[in-house]
């Protein structure tokens, strides 16, 4: 395949990419400049809706259509909301765009607030980010001294304050209604749809939630044309009318047990056999690899007979798994035990299930639970079946809960189950024969007299 | 006009009412189950208990087209050709997976929790809760937390619903209530020096459709099986609240709020919550009692009303002062058998008990600061009668002069109305008879001492401060010897047969325009008199 | 409650108070009035909550509610002077990481969430620190150590006692 030159990455590996002269110099803000002069708010929507951008925080809903749903002559405020609570595990592409080329994503920042007419935009970035944070609250205050933030940004009439909203390691605040709950200053339970966000969001206000890698796409978009951002990736399925197709670059991270780990560009829709042979310098230790999560924890498991599916939005569906996600691998190689990779997930889930929806708070403990007695040799085949269960029934594809959360905690139980069944079955023949348990005692809670 | 179709059968909607699937649902006599919604509060459809199947009609073609996934009922909001569909197999395996989900770390608390018989997660596993339990954990007592003067919480009892935090949110506005921790640790707590304190605290009991959240003046009092509930209405305040009245073999063991969209809407204050136990008091008046001198005569009804009549008649001019706890029908009767006696006896109000100020809790209710029931309808009758209301203290000048020689007083107090002082004032009456429910320096100096009976013991009607009339039917018997007013006064006025409130009441509204609104049936949420009395062209209240 | 008796010092309250044009609601500040007072006091002890409550117009528990969501501010004790967030998520942990923290909870002898006796270290797991790229990792305050191996945690622990 012809060589790709990078666009999102472009930047990171000159000195002092972060800083707005480096930024300016490789033609930085010459799209604002230009967009501003000579579009209007609804030219960039339709741009953006023209480019079936989809959203790279996991959902992959198509930015232009989100854009779109914002309520036509609102009094407004209208709020932007970005997505920097990167906390899917395996994911740390947003981290290496703010470290790295924070001008970027404010520049898509910036373009993607004057197209939804936001006045205020909020950047809701993760605790464990701090070289990010210190990074893009330089960029910001750069841009203010630029003239590219604040009251008449480059002398029109449009203006825009953005702030860092610092989280507090909580994996839900990245979920659009548990960041705005929890930006509100609230407790993170993701609020109830409808109502929708772009109706009534932040403060009940119209509101976007972005990622920070879609806006940076924002910024390329603006800058080098729609017709560009289709050359690159995979077109829709002629079969499927409602298949936006999955087009652009993608930040693929790479972890795991591979060689050479990072983060790497390409148009969407190359295999995850490219990536780990071409990208990632292969699986380590001279091993094979035994499966892949596709993109972040929430998308489940493909087998090594899988590798050739495209990482685009519609491959990893077509193997069982929940989606692209993130687009970022972690590679477990044939020696790592599938029941690990299990109970990392459910504990992880469970640990971050906010807890309101019953079967959500109740199911991920549960999953937990059955995982920590199967790894201590009392396992049931049974178990099995019950946490196939667990998996089927929570989530907002059945419907049974509020956020996708749910959906993330079944994936890699559907995924392991379904996959690799036979090698859990196993685990649990050899570790407990009988398929005898002993009841798990719960500590009687004393009643406290008052 | 909208046209639901619910389970196959067709709902119809007036156009301006926005209805959630929940209440649609209802009105056709389904009901579909739910913890975390409530009509009051704002919708969380966290539970997920409600969900339902939904789809559409095709007003053209008739197809109906269903959607693949559940939804919540509380937040979805029926609109025209919605179909809903509450009993298929998806909807009923949901449910039972949410019931099996809240009862994996359920204590087995059921022998020893209030809730029982009253506990939606009781009664939706029989509903909708499958038979097996599937889950490995070995049963066990929940942890008991203390969280306010009135409210206790069993914590692992709790569901998430979150119900309570909403109230001290958005009802009471109080914000003691909170959830701490994430996840499957979470739990309901108060912040230390912070309890949940507020004068509608109680009402998070009603709340909570579990044993978490436990009252603790009834904490381990009485089965709710056992109980027998009565519509009636709370005597604290000038609010008149709808209560029911719950009592078992004539003991009041709960006073709950009786839903009034109209009034008090689901709740009602601490006050009237918890201010019942001086109805079963010891230290109550409960026989009829005569002073000869220093002698105290316990007396026999038997011919104590022919007794009582005779003594008045002889009397000369006569008072009587009528209590505005009162019910109207008693006044009534009270002040005609007095100004039979004497067509010019005098009638005053009795005293107001006021204490504070009135209390608004917007959106909810308003705890009045006049804490008697019924000083507009008392005032209405004295008017009636009379022609103008003579007050307490308007009263008192008069019995100094001396021109009276009897006053019957009906009280029905719970607490001191009257100090020495303004006792001695009465000490020159040829014959004073005091009705009330305790001892108080008035009694002491009564010539006869006569039983009253208690708020739950009464029947008739009251007005609140709003002019809104409500029937408050008797709930328990008052003790053996304790002759309710109403009784006592029919019988004065040798009226046949057993006291009849609803046939003084039809007595009232035809004699004194103020009550004509209350002709016909008086509706469970009561009337506003008002209703008539702007057609009144004169623009008096009489 | 009088200047004296505050816990919270004026340019607490000062730095607090100037995030509120922000934002449309004072709740809103919630979060960064919590990191303010963690930031200076190491903690966010009852104290502070009531304090917090007062400035943004809420009640205690409303932001002891959105505190303890978080499972990050500690309440009893101020943290050590260095936080440790060692990840245990799933790229970490498929390249040693779990091991490595319990490697690191028997040198300074304590588990995660306690701080040394000594107030030196506070030791944490994290949920996926994003520095896949360089699992196994740790975030030491405010940089990330990466790469790791028992070799490095001994480093570090040495570097402690300096």
């Amino acid at each position: 395949m012809p060589t790709y030159q990078p666009v999102l990455l472009a930047n990171i590996h000159k000195e002092d990419s972060h800083k707005l002269a480096v930024y300016e110099s490789g033609g930085g803000y010459r799209a604002l400049r230009r967009v501003l002069k000579e579009k209007s708010p609804q030219d960039v929507v339709e741009m953006v809706r023209l480019s079936n951008l989809r959203g790279r925080g996991g959902a992959g809903f198509p930015t232009g259509l989100k854009w779109s749903f914002l309520p036509e002559g609102h009094p407004g405020p209208v709020y932007l909301c970005v997505n920097a609570d990167e906390s899917e595990p395996g994911t740390f592409v947003n981290r290496v765009l703010m470290e790295l080329d924070p001008h970027q994503v404010i520049e898509g920042i910036i373009l993607s607030s004057y197209a939804t007419k936001a006045r205020t935009a909020y950047i809701y970035l993760r605790y464990e980010y701090p070289l990010s944070l210190q990074r893009m609250q330089a960029a910001v205050d750069e841009c203010y001294q630029a003239g590219y933030l604040g009251k008449r940004i480059l002398g029109r009439d449009f203006s825009l304050d953005v702030y860092i909203h610092r989280g507090a390691a909580a994996y839900v605040c990245g979920e659009e209604m548990g960041l705005i709950e929890s930006l509100e200053g609230k407790r993170a339970w993701p609020r109830i749809k409808p109502p929708f966000p772009a109706v009534e969001g932040l403060f009940r206000k119209p509101t976007v939630v972005n990622n920070v890698e879609t806006l940076a796409c924002v910024t390329h978009i603006a800058d080098r044309g729609v017709e560009w951002f289709k050359s690159l990736g995979t077109p829709p399925d002629p079969h499927d009318p409602r298949d936006p197709g999955s087009f652009g670059p993608k930040l693929y991270g790479l972890s795991g047990h591979v060689n050479r780990p990072g983060c790497y560009e390409a148009p969407l829709g190359i295999t995850c056999r490219q990536l780990i042979e071409e990208f990632g310098g292969g699986v380590w230790k001279n091993r094979q690899a035994k499966a892949v999560i596709p993109g972040g924890l929430s998308t489940g498991l493909m087998t090594e007979a899988e590798f050739d599916t495209p990482l685009d939005f519609s491959g990893p569906l077509k193997v069982g798994c929940l989606g692209l996600g993130t687009g970022c691998v972690v590679v477990l190689d044939e020696t790592y035990p599938i029941l690990d990779f299990l109970y990392n997930s459910c504990r992880f889930f469970a640990h971050e299930s906010c807890g309101q929806c019953t079967p959500c708070r109740e199911g991920t403990r549960w999953a937990v639970e059955m995982i920590e007695r199967i790894r201590a040799g009392r396992g049931r085949l049974k178990d099995l079946e019950l946490l196939q269960e667990i998996g089927d029934s929570i989530g907002i594809i059945p419907g049974t809960t509020i956020c996708g959360l749910a959906d993330g905690a079944a994936w890699p139980i559907k995924n392991a189950i379904g996959k690799f069944r036979d090698e859990l079955e196993d685990y649990i023949k050899r570790t407990n024969p009988e398929g005898y348990i002993v009841t798990e005692p719960v500590e009687a809670l004393a009643a406290i007299a008052d | 006009m909208a046209i639901v179709i619910i389970d196959g059968r067709e709902l119809e909607i007036p156009a301006r009412q926005r209805l959630n699937g929940i209440q649609a649902a209802a009105r056709l006599g389904i009901e579909i189950p739910h913890y975390c919604w409530h009509p009051a509060l704002s919708v969380v459809g966290s539970c997920r208990m409600c969900l339902v199947e939904i789809g559409n009609r095709d007003a053209k073609t008739g197809k109906i087209s269903m959607l693949p996934k559940l939804v919540p009922a509380c937040n979805t909001i029926v609109t025209d050709g919605m179909v809903l569909v509450t009993d298929s197999q998806k909807v009923r395996q949901a449910r039972a997976r949410v019931e099996e989900g809240l009862l994996l770390r359920h204590p087995i608390d059921c022998p020893i929790c209030d809730k029982a018989g009253e506990c939606c997660l009781q009664d939706y596993h029989f509903l909708h809760g499958q038979d097996e339990r599937r889950a490995d954990v070995r049963p066990f007592t929940s942890r008991r937390r203390d969280v306010g003067e009135k409210v206790t919480l069993f914590v692992d009892r709790c569901v998430m619903c979150s119900q309570c935090v909403r109230f001290t949110r958005e009802i009471s506005r109080t914000g003691e209530l909170m959830v701490t921790g994430r996840g499957a640790h979470e739990e309901i707590d108060v912040v230390p020096g912070f309890p949940l304190d507020n004068k509608l605290s109680g009402n998070v009991v009603d709340h909570c459709p579990v044993g978490a959240l436990c009252d603790k003046e009834f904490l381990y009092q009485q089965r709710v099986w056992y109980m027998t509930r009565h519509p009636g209405v709370c005597t604290g305040c000038a609010t008149g609240c709808s209560i029911w009245i719950e009592e078992n073999q004539d003991r009041i063991y709960r006073i709950r709020p009786r839903e009034n969209p109209q009034l008090n809407r689901w709740w009602i204050c601490n006050e009237g919550r918890y201010g019942y136990p001086h109805v079963h008091n010891r230290r109550r008046l409960i026989r009829p009692r005569r002073r000869d001198g220093g002698e105290i005569v316990y007396l026999d009804w038997t011919g104590l009303p022919n007794e009582l009549a005779g003594r008045l008649g002889q009397a000369g001019h006569l008072a009587a002062v009528l209590s505005p706890h009162l019910t109207c029908e008693e006044a009534y009767l009270l002040g005609k058998f007095v100004r039979g006696l004497d067509a010019a006896a005098w009638l005053a109000l009795g005293p107001v008990p006021v204490v504070g100020q009135d209390e608004r809790f917007p959106d909810a209710l308003t705890i009045s600061a006049e804490k008697c029931p019924n000083r507009r309808g008392v005032e209405a009758v004295i008017a009636h009668f009379t022609g103008r209301v003579t007050t307490f203290d308007q009263l008192l000048p008069e019995i100094d002069q001396g021109g009276i020689r009897g006053v019957w007083f009906s009280g029905g107090y719970k607490t001191d109305f009257v100090d020495e002082a303004t006792a001695r004032r009465f000490e020159s009456l040829d014959l004073l008879v005091v009705q009330d429910l305790f001892p108080s320096p008035l009694s002491e100096r009564a010539d006869y001492e006569l039983p009253a009976a208690a708020f739950a013991e009464r029947d008739g009607s009251y007005v609140n401060r709003a002019d809104r009339l409500q029937s408050a039917p008797w709930a328990i018997r008052p003790p053996a010897e304790v002759r309710s007013e109403g009784s006592l006064y029919w019988e004065l006025l040798r009226r046949d047969g057993l006291y009849d409130s609803r046939a003084v009441l039809d007595e009232l509204t035809r004699e004194a325009l103020y009550f004509s609104a209350a002709r016909g049936p008086v509706p469970e949420v009561g009337i506003d008199l008002k209703v008539n009395l702007l057609a009144d062209a004169s623009g008096s209240n009489v | 409650m009088s200047t004296a008796e505050r816990l919270l010092s004026d340019d607490v309250r000062q730095a607090i108070r100037a995030r509120f044009p922000r934002y449309a609601t004072r709740q809103a500040v919630t979060l960064p009035a919590l990191h303010l007072v963690n930031q200076r006091l190491g903690y966010v002890p009852p104290e502070a909550v009531a304090e917090i409550a007062e400035l943004l117009e809420l009640t205690p528990a409303q932001v002891q509610d959105t505190l303890s969501f978080y499972g990050f501010f500690k309440q009893d004790k101020p943290a050590g002077r260095v936080r440790v967030w060692v990840c245990r998520s799933i790229s970490c942990a498929a390249r040693g990481g779990e091991d490595l923290l319990e490697y690191l909870c028997k040198k300074l002898g304590i588990r995660p969430g306690e701080t040394t006796p000594d107030g030196r270290v506070t030791l944490e797991f994290a949920e996926c620190l994003g520095a896949c790229d360089y699992a196994p990792a740790m975030l030491v305050g405010d940089t990330l150590h990466k790469d790791l191996t028992r070799e490095k945690i001994d480093e570090f622990v040495a570097s402690l006692q300096q």
